[in-house]
C-alpha cells in the first residue's frame, strides 16, 4: 500500500493505493501520526485508487476510526469501490464507521 | 557507540603449531585477553584428534608443520559437517597473495601474520569468537521459537474437531462431513467446531480472526474458552454471536476482530438458521427433482459486523431448507483471495462453479477435488489461513 496526503486546514485526506493488508501494519503508525497533526477536524480516508483489502486492513480501518474518536477528530471513509466497498460492505463496518461513496 | 565486548572467559581455543615458542606466546596472549581455556597440538593429526576430544570455540592454525600440513588439516575438518561452523584463524610466516588465499580455500576463517603482533592477535580471534557466539545464541534462540512454535500449533489443530469426531458426529445425523485447515504460518487464526444440541439439532461455527500468526492464534485459544461460557442450546444464532461478539469485544484490542458464521442445522424441520458477521458467503446447495441439472446452488448473504469490533453490534437469523441430500460449504477467505501468479485469486462469484465443479468430480466427497484444484491454482505458502468444511445431508 502507498499513501499521499492532503491537508487543507483543518481537513486531511489520505489517498490510499494499491492492496491494504497484513504486511502493512508497520505503516499504520505514519497515517496514525496525520490524524494526530493539531488543528485536523476531519479526516477523510480515500479508498477509490485501492485495489484490495484483507481483514487486517479493515482491522487497520477500525484502529484509524478510534484514534480519530479519541482526538474528537471525524472519520469519513469515501469512495470504495469493487473488492474493497465488497469487503467493507460485508463486514458491515459502516455501523462503526462513516462510510461515504 | 560499540555494543559492549562479550566475555570470552567460557570460550576453548586450540592452538596447533609444531613449535613450542609460538605455541606458549600465541597461548600467553590470548590468556590476557580473558581466554583461559587453552589446549595444545603439534602438527595436524593430533589437531583433528583434539578437536574432537577438546571441542574448541576456535582454533589458531599454523600453516607449516611436519606430519600434517595447517591446510591439509583445516580442509579434513571441513569435510566433516560437525566442525563447518568452527572459526580456524592461520597463523602465517607467508606473504604471498597466492599463499594467503590458499588460507581461505582451505576453509580458514581468517590470518594472522607472523611474526604474532599481540594486539591485532587479540582482535582477530575476539571477532571470530564473538560471531560463532552470536551465531550461536541466534541458532539456539530460532531452534527454541522452533520448537514452541510447534508446540502451539499442536495445541491449536486440538481445538478442531478429530477426524474420528467428524466420522461420529456425521454418523449420528446422518451426514457427509469433511474439512481441511491449513495455516499459512505455524499458527493461524481460523477455528471452527460441531455442536450436538441433542438428537435433531446440530451447531456448526466457523471463526476467522484478522490477520494470521501468533497474535491470531492466541485469540483462537481465547475464543474457544468463551465459546462453553455461551449455550447454545436455546439461543437464536444471532442472539449466541451477540453474546460472543460482547465477549470478544472485551478482551481483543482495538484493530482485532473476527469474522463469523453460526448456523444450526434442525434436521427435523430440514431447516438450516443461521446468523453471519462478515464471513464469506456460504454456499448452500438443495437437490431438485428428477431430471434436474443438479442441485440448485446459491451464495448466502452473511454481511454482518465484524466480531469484537463494537459492543453494539446486532447480527441477524435467517433460515433456509436444507433437506436430504443438501449441502452446505463454508470457508475462510483464503479460498478466494489467495490465488498464484498464473491464476489469480478465485474471488467470491466463481465458488458456485468451483463447488460445481468439485461435485463432478466426486459427488460425495467434493471437498477434496476442490482442495486439489485450489492448490493447483496457487501459491504457496498461504498469504492467509485457510479453513473449508463441507456438509451434506446424505439422501
Amino acid at each position: 500500500m502507498d499513501f499521499s496526503k492532503i491537508s487543507t486546514g483543518e481537513e486531511t485526506e489520505v489517498r490510499l493505493t494499491g492492496r491494504l493488508e497484513f504486511t502493512d501494519h508497520d505503516r499504520l503508525r505514519d497515517i496514525v501520526e496525520l490524524v494526530e497533526h493539531p488543528g485536523t477536524q476531519r479526516f477523510i480516508i480515500a479508498l477509490s485508487e485501492l485495489e484490495f483489502i484483507d481483514s487486517a486492513g479493515l482491522g487497520m480501518l477500525l484502529i484509524l476510526q478510534e484514534e480519530a474518536e479519541s482526538r474528537n477528530v471525524k472519520m469519513i471513509v469515501r469512495g470504495a469501490r469493487g473488492d474493497v466497498k465488497r469487503s467493507i460492505d460485508l463486514a458491515r463496518l459502516d455501523e462503526i464507521i462513516t462510510i461515504e461513496p | 557507540m560499540a555494543a559492549p565486548a562479550l566475555s570470552l572467559s567460557d570460550c576453548r581455543v586450540l592452538i596447533v603449531d609444531d613449535n613450542e615458542f609460538n605455541r606458549k606466546s600465541l597461548a600467553l596472549v590470548i590468556r590476557r585477553a580473558g581466554i583461559s581455556d587453552i589446549a595444545f597440538a603439534e602438527n595436524g593429526r593430533e589437531g583433528l584428534a583434539a578437536v574432537d576430544r577438546f571441542r574448541p570455540d576456535l582454533v589458531l592454525l599454523d600453516v607449516d608443520m611436519p606430519v600434517m600440513n595447517g591446510w591439509e588439516m583445516c580442509e579434513a575438518l571441513r569435510r566433516n559437517a560437525t566442525h563447518e561452523e568452527l572459526p580456524v584463524l592461520f597463523q602465517t610466516a607467508l606473504d604471498s597473495d597466492e599463499e594467503q588465499v590458499r588460507c581461505f580455500e582451505a576453509g580458514g576463517s581468517d590470518f594472522i601474520s607472523k611474526p604474532i603482533k599481540p594486539g591485532e592477535c587479540v582482535a582477530r580471534v575476539r571477532h571470530q569468537l564473538e560471531k560463532r557466539k552470536l551465531f550461536n545464541d541466534l541458532a539456539n534462540f530460532r531452534e527454541r521459537v522452533q520448537r514452541e512454535l510447534s508446540h502451539a500449533r499442536a495445541m491449536q489443530t486440538s481445538l478442531l474437531p478429530e477426524k474420528r469426531r467428524l466420522a461420529e458426529v456425521a454418523d449420528r445425523y446422518g451426514l457427509t462431513l469433511d474439512a481441511h485447515f491449513e495455516t499459512s504460518s505455524e499458527l493461524g487464526g481460523d477455528f471452527w467446531g460441531l455442536y450436538p444440541l441433542g438428537d435433531r439439532r446440530l451447531g456448526l461455527l466457523l471463526v476467522d480472526f484478522a490477520g494470521h500468526g501468533i497474535t491470531a492464534a492466541i485469540n483462537t485459544f481465547r475464543l474457544h474458552t468463551l465459546i462453553d461460557r455461551f449455550p447454545m442450546q436455546h439461543a437464536a444464532p444471532s442472539q449466541w454471536l451477540a453474546q460472543l461478539n460482547a465477549a470478544l469485544k472485551d478482551v481483543l484490542p482495538t484493530g482485532q476482530f473476527a469474522t463469523a458464521f453460526f448456523g444450526i442445522l434442525d434436521l427435523a424441520t430440514d431447516t438450516l438458521t443461521f446468523a453471519a458477521a462478515g464471513s464469506p458467503n456460504p454456499v448452500l446447495g438443495i437437490p431438485t427433482g428428477a431430471g434436474g441439472n443438479g442441485p440448485e446452488i446459491r451464495l448466502l448473504d452473511s454481511a454482518g459486523l465484524v466480531l469484537g469490533a463494537s459492543r453494539r453490534a446486532q447480527y441477524v437469523d435467517q433460515s433456509f431448507r436444507l433437506p436430504r441430500g443438501g449441502f452446505l460449504f463454508l470457508y475462510s477467505d483464503a479460498l478466494i483471495e489467495c490465488g498464484g501468479e498464473e491464476w489469480g485469486p478465485l474471488g467470491q462469484d466463481a465458488v458456485p462453479d468451483f463447488v460445481r465443479d468439485g461435485l463432478a468430480r466426486d459427488r460425495v466427497h467434493p471437498l477434496h477435488p476442490m482442495m486439489e484444484r485450489f492448490y493447483a491454482r496457487t501459491n504457496l505458502p498461504l498469504r492467509d489461513d485457510l479453513t473449508a468444511v463441507w456438509l451434506a445431508r446424505r439422501a
